[in-house]
């Protein structure tokens, strides 16, 4: 395991491992959820937690530079007296790091309006497998050749280690109104989504709880959510200020004509914060009831939710498990939680084969493995439910193009046997 | 009960997502997973499998200041606490001789020993004049006039208030001064009894429950009947807050019921009549008022209407004094003091202040810094209409 | 299915291959060039699905932008593909690469895109991406294929996010500083600066964006014409150097257009040498100068890729024997 200080420092972490055939994967602040950072074998483990400075704010052109290891609300914060803000925000972006959201491509509740990390990321200074150190991307708007940032966001560390990142800020909406939205049904939730949608209006944010988390939530944030609720929408929306004040009337009337029984608008930035605390540490406090959680990250089209939610729960029910539902409604993230203690005998088989069930349902409905969290460990084998042989194969070689050494992260995202007649295409030392 | 002493559920409770790590003053400077109460909590469940309890373990427990900041972070309610002071116990148990000598001589001779305390703070008042006294101890400059007064307790008292072991033999002003405004709103003011002399919050802190249930019982006997106990120590009245805990049983619980630090008690009553001081007053919350009190608006209730207060952008980070901690683990302390130091000093701007801290440990620390640090007691004291008063 | 199966046959067959579509950004990149027998290939054109309530629509790469554009609106929805000429191919302004005026608010032509299947040098149909408007399932296929002048293969059919038409969009013209226009919009849809005159493009609620050309004293106008000239070109910088290459520009023999707060210029000439002259300019300021139009014997894009050796390994990832879109990109090929 080591710690740099600095890209030079990663690159020659990088290079050692190089010379000894070792491989290797980079660490930020422990919050994913896929297994991605998670060392499998013995390889080199580096470390970014103390990368974390950011190095420069423009204000006027809206960028910053930033260490992988800066922790993604220290960014917001530093850039908040500027008006700015970093939009995309994980449920833990109190601890999660840059470095790891570009790892990820992560997501976050306000990703619905304005984009995932990628379309934030304009620049990455990475560490290739070998220990060059190169720019992908640029602060100009295009670049000759290949959009290899593009391909490096997302690529979970197999792709090389990001060591600088040049970030685009958003100006900090002059409006902002959240909307509360109780339902007594999941249906009449999931059809006000929709609804919102077809209206014409794209909210900054649209998040779904079910009354099991809303309660549970509640008991930690005392935000007001109604504990008799079926299930609760969370709406953002922010703009110009005429613009967002149609948009909130419109979305109570959405609301309404699916039989919203409450409509309330936050009053000030203190209740908005609350109930955006109670909505981000919702997997946090699964703990109050069980000590163990399988979250899912799966996307299905918006217009499936609700015949997905209810195979979810058919899913976990005929496992005998309790399934909690707190997810990114607007975009069709779904994340069930399946509630468990993992000392009870035999609980995991079950855990699974619930997890299993709920991701070929979403696949069945036209989703995908993964909308935020990455593939990982964790989904690796399931990649041959949405992509067939030559999809993998393509992406194998994308991988070996950019790491022909195999030693970055090896073990993550594809599963094994994705290259097609790999042994007579596959550079030199590829692992098999 | 498992190998380290705890309820496994509270151990189970932590999920690892890691939102305390941002809220861990350790983890913040260092980097470090180890130095994280995610990281604890890890190296704990791996000793409860049967990973031997070595000196690495120590390391990773000893490292951490109790601050309990990642209490109020965590979704999970997880009672870290708990978990830390009962690991603490049993790697307390394998210290080297050495230091378990030093130790002995502080939490058994000394500290519970009220005339022993004085007589090495006298002892240390005559070093310090002589300039025996290294500066970067960061101890406060002792005063023999302070030493040689004692505070007169008022008969049949209303209210308690508890002036503990080194607080007393070091900074007696701050109970002055506490005195002074508890006078002013009315109160007639009891002291302990001999005994009542040390909560026992170092000793649960280093891992010596068995001295602190001592201590505490000491403490219960030495302030009989039902008047509010006032605690100007916010350590000490986080100690006190927990005796039903720690001893069990339905009279700790009453006497803990009792307990109010200092500033909740004038919150309640109303502060008496006050002067508008002009002056900036950054307040730095003691995480044993923050975290485990929750008492922190008490003091910017009491103070908001003489002084232009003043918050840190830091979401109350420990300032790394943490009792003995700023002692056993002296660079870490510093670090973390640093980065308090640079959030105090950019909440002020510009401005000439003073930091307000409702704890003797943080106050020394801070001090030692070169920061003007007052009690809440000592800056309503001069406040007051009245600022002399009777004392 | 079978047109995607037919151009996969096609390109397996063949010895190199040149894709077409509408020719509207021809004069973007080098010409294709080979010493045996070249076959054109052009991808299918139909509208497959629009989902307006997922906003997103599927639709085959060589559908016109107009008829994807008018699909779209009858659902009162957009994609952000502003081509100058609307005749112009999806697929051919995706390979190119050529985001549009609106890409201050709206984001680049890249961040549209949620899947795409290509046919790859190998003759294999390849999906990458996910119909979800989120999807991290695997490595970014649809970013990497965007730009890519069809070196890494044929898109055939693409995914695209949609999103609602804006109430209102409405052009606006002003002299104030545009500087001062960027930092006191809130997210306009565009700011084209001449030198001169700032046309500002204003999208939201009517009442808001009368609110705010009020604030700004912005006098209403038609949309600005790109620069005129045989010779086109778009120069790429970073937007924070805008002010400092205009003062460049202003000295040749050049119109040109700046999209504030982006960092793409639009330059016209009526003389090569003068646009020559122009990607000297943006070299100066650290950018460069993609030609678009005319301007034969000019380089097409003026400097080698960056990391040339990791673009060699990607392209022959895709298209080993290099028959796709040969000599088009300045990127040679790995020997396989």
């Amino acid at each position: 395991m080591c710690f740099p200080e600095s890209i030079e420092e990663i690159s020659a972490a990088v290079g050692i491992a190089c010379r000894h055939r070792v491989p290797f994967v980079a660490r930020g602040s422990g919050t994913g959820l896929a297994g991605g950072a998670t060392p499998v074998g013995d390889p080199l483990v580096i470390v970014t937690t103390r990368m974390n400075r950011i190095l420069e704010i423009d204000a006027a052109d809206r960028v910053a530079w930033v260490e992988p290891g800066v922790c993604n609300l220290d960014l917001s914060r530093s850039a908040r007296h500027l008006g700015l803000h970093y939009a995309p925000d994980p449920s833990s972006q109190q601890a999660c790091s840059i470095g790891g959201n570009v790892g990820t491509n992560a997501g976050g509740p306000h990703c619905l309006r304005d984009g995932v990390t990628s379309a934030h990321v304009l620049a990455v200074d990475v560490v290739l497998a070998d220990g060059v150190i190169t720019r992908l991307g640029g602060l100009a708007p295009d670049t000759p050749g290949y959009d290899l940032r593009g391909c490096f966001v997302g690529s979970e560390g197999t792709m090389g280690i990001a060591g600088r990142i040049a970030v685009r800020l958003l100006p900090d909406p002059p409006a902002v109104r959240t909307l509360l939205l109780d339902f007594a049904s999941v249906a009449a939730a999931a059809a006000t989504v929709s609804g919102i949608i077809a209206a014409g209006i794209v909210p900054a944010a649209l998040e779904m709880m079910d009354a099991p988390i809303t309660r549970l939530v509640e008991d930690f944030v005392g935000a007001g959510y109604p504990r008799d609720a079926e299930a609760v929408l969370l709406v953002e929306v922010s703009g110009l200020p005429e613009g967002v004040a149609a948009e909130v009337s419109g979305i109570g009337q959405v609301g309404r004509d699916h039989g919203a029984r409450h409509v309330r608008v936050a009053a000030d930035d203190a209740e908005r914060e609350l109930l955006w605390k109670g909505r981000k540490s919702a997997f946090g406090a699964i703990a109050r009831i069980a000590p163990d959680y399988y979250l899912h990250d799966a996307v299905v089209p918006r217009t499936r939710l609700v015949e997905v939610l209810a195979r979810v729960r058919e899913i976990a029910a005929a496992q005998d498990l309790l399934v909690m539902n707190v997810f990114h409604a607007g975009d069709g993230n779904l994340h069930p939680l399946l509630v468990f203690d993992a000392r009870e005998p035999g609980i995991w088989e079950r855990v699974h084969a619930a997890g299993n069930g709920i991701v070929r349902a979403c696949v069945e409905a036209g989703g995908v493995l993964s909308g935020e969290h990455g593939i990982g460990l964790e989904k690796r084998d399931l990649m041959p439910l949405v992509f067939d042989p030559d999809d993998l194969d393509a992406q194998a070689r994308l991988r070996d193009a950019f790491d022909p050494s195999g030693l970055a992260n090896p073990e993550k995202v594809l599963p094994r046997g994705s290259r097609c007649g790999e042994a007579t295409r596959a550079p030199e030392g590829t692992w098999v | 009960m498992t190998r380290l002493g705890f309820d496994p559920d509270e151990l189970a409770a932590c999920v690892g997502c890691g939102l305390c790590l941002p809220h861990c003053p350790t983890y913040r400077v260092t980097g470090l997973e180890s130095a994280s109460p995610r990281g604890r909590i890890t190296a704990m469940r791996v000793v409860e499998e049967g990973m031997p309890l070595d000196d690495a373990f120590s390391t990773v427990i000893d490292e951490c200041i109790l601050c309990r900041g990642c209490e109020a972070a965590c979704p999970s309610g997880v009672q870290y606490g708990h978990l830390a002071e009962a690991a603490r116990e049993r790697v307390a148990r394998r210290r080297p001789p050495m230091r378990r000598l030093v130790e002995w001589v502080a939490f058994v001779a000394v500290l519970p020993r009220h005339s022993v305390l004085l007589a090495c703070t006298w002892l240390l008042l005559v070093a310090q004049r002589l300039h025996l006294v290294p500066a970067r101890l960061g101890l406060p400059r002792l005063s023999p006039r302070s030493l040689r007064t004692p505070i007169v307790p008022d008969g049949d008292p209303t209210a308690y208030l508890f002036t503990g072991c080194v607080m007393d033999a070091w900074q007696r002003d701050v109970h002055r001064a506490a005195v002074h405004v508890m006078r002013s709103c009315g109160a007639q003011v009891g002291l302990p009894t001999a005994g009542g002399d040390c909560c026992g919050a170092l000793h649960a802190h280093a891992g010596r429950v068995g001295e602190a249930r001592r201590l505490a019982r000491r403490v219960m006997a030495s302030m009989p009947g039902d008047a509010p106990i006032v605690v100007d120590s916010a350590g000490c009245g986080a100690a006190m807050k927990d005796y039903g805990r720690l001893l069990g049983g339905p009279a700790a619980a009453a006497f803990s019921a009792r307990v109010q630090d200092f500033a909740e008690w004038v919150a309640a009553r109303g502060a008496p009549p006050l002067r508008d001081t002009g002056i900036t007053v950054v307040v730095q919350d003691p995480c044993h008022l923050r975290h485990v009190q929750h008492a922190e608006g008490s003091v910017r209730t009491i103070l908001h209407d003489a002084y232009r207060l003043v918050e840190t952008d830091d979401d109350g980070m420990c300032c790394g004094a943490g009792g003995a901690y700023a002692v056993t683990e002296r660079d870490l302390a510093t670090r973390v003091r640093d980065c308090k130091v640079a959030a105090i000093r950019a909440a002020a701007g510009a401005m000439p202040f003073l930091v307000a801290s409702a704890n003797p440990g943080c106050a020394m620390h801070l001090d030692a810094a070169g920061l003007d640090v007052r009690h809440p007691a000592e800056l309503l004291a001069a406040a007051l209409d009245d600022p002399k008063g009777a004392m | 299915m079978s047109a995607i199966e037919d151009v996969a046959r096609s390109v397996e067959r063949a010895a190199a291959v040149e894709i077409t579509g509408a020719g509207t950004h021809c004069g973007i990149g080098a010409p294709v060039v080979t010493e045996g027998p070249l076959t054109r290939v052009a991808a299918p054109a139909g509208i497959v699905d629009v989902q307006p309530a997922d906003m997103t629509v599927r639709v085959l790469a060589g559908t016109p932008v107009a008829s994807l554009a008018a699909a779209l609106a009858e659902h009162g929805q957009e994609c952000p593909l502003d081509p100058e000429d609307a005749r112009a191919t999806v697929g051919g302004v995706l390979a190119c690469g050529v985001s549009g005026p609106r890409r201050l608010r709206h984001g680049p032509l890249r961040d549209a895109v949620l899947e795409v299947r290509v046919v790859t040098g190998e003759g294999r149909v390849v999906r990458g991406g996910g119909p979800t408007v989120k999807n991290v399932t695997g490595y970014d296929l649809p970013r990497l294929l965007v730009g890519s002048h069809g070196t890494l293969g044929v898109v055939v059919e693409v995914v695209l996010r949609t999103q609602p038409r804006a109430e209102t969009g409405r052009w606006f013209t002003t002299t104030a500083a545009p500087g001062e226009l960027r930092a006191r919009l809130y997210r306009p849809a565009c700011l084209a600066w001449d030198g001169a005159r700032t046309h500002v493009l204003l999208e939201g609620h009517a009442a808001d964006v009368d609110a705010e050309a009020r604030m700004l004293d912005l006098v209403p106008t038609a949309s600005p014409s790109r620069p005129p000239g045989a010779h086109r070109g778009r120069i790429s910088v970073e937007a924070r150097r805008i002010g400092a290459l205009a003062t460049r520009l202003r000295d040749l023999e050049v119109t040109w257009l700046a999209e504030v707060g982006v960092g793409t210029v639009h330059v016209g000439a009526t003389d090569p040498g003068a646009l020559d002259a122009a990607r000297f300019a943006a070299s100066a300021e650290g950018g460069w100068l993609l030609r678009e139009a005319g301007a034969p014997d000019l380089d097409p894009f003026g400097l080698p890729v960056p990391n040339s050796a990791l673009h060699e390994r990607v392209r022959a990832a895709f298209d080993p024997l290099g028959k796709l879109n040969p000599g088009r990109l300045p990127i040679a090929q790995v020997q396989t």
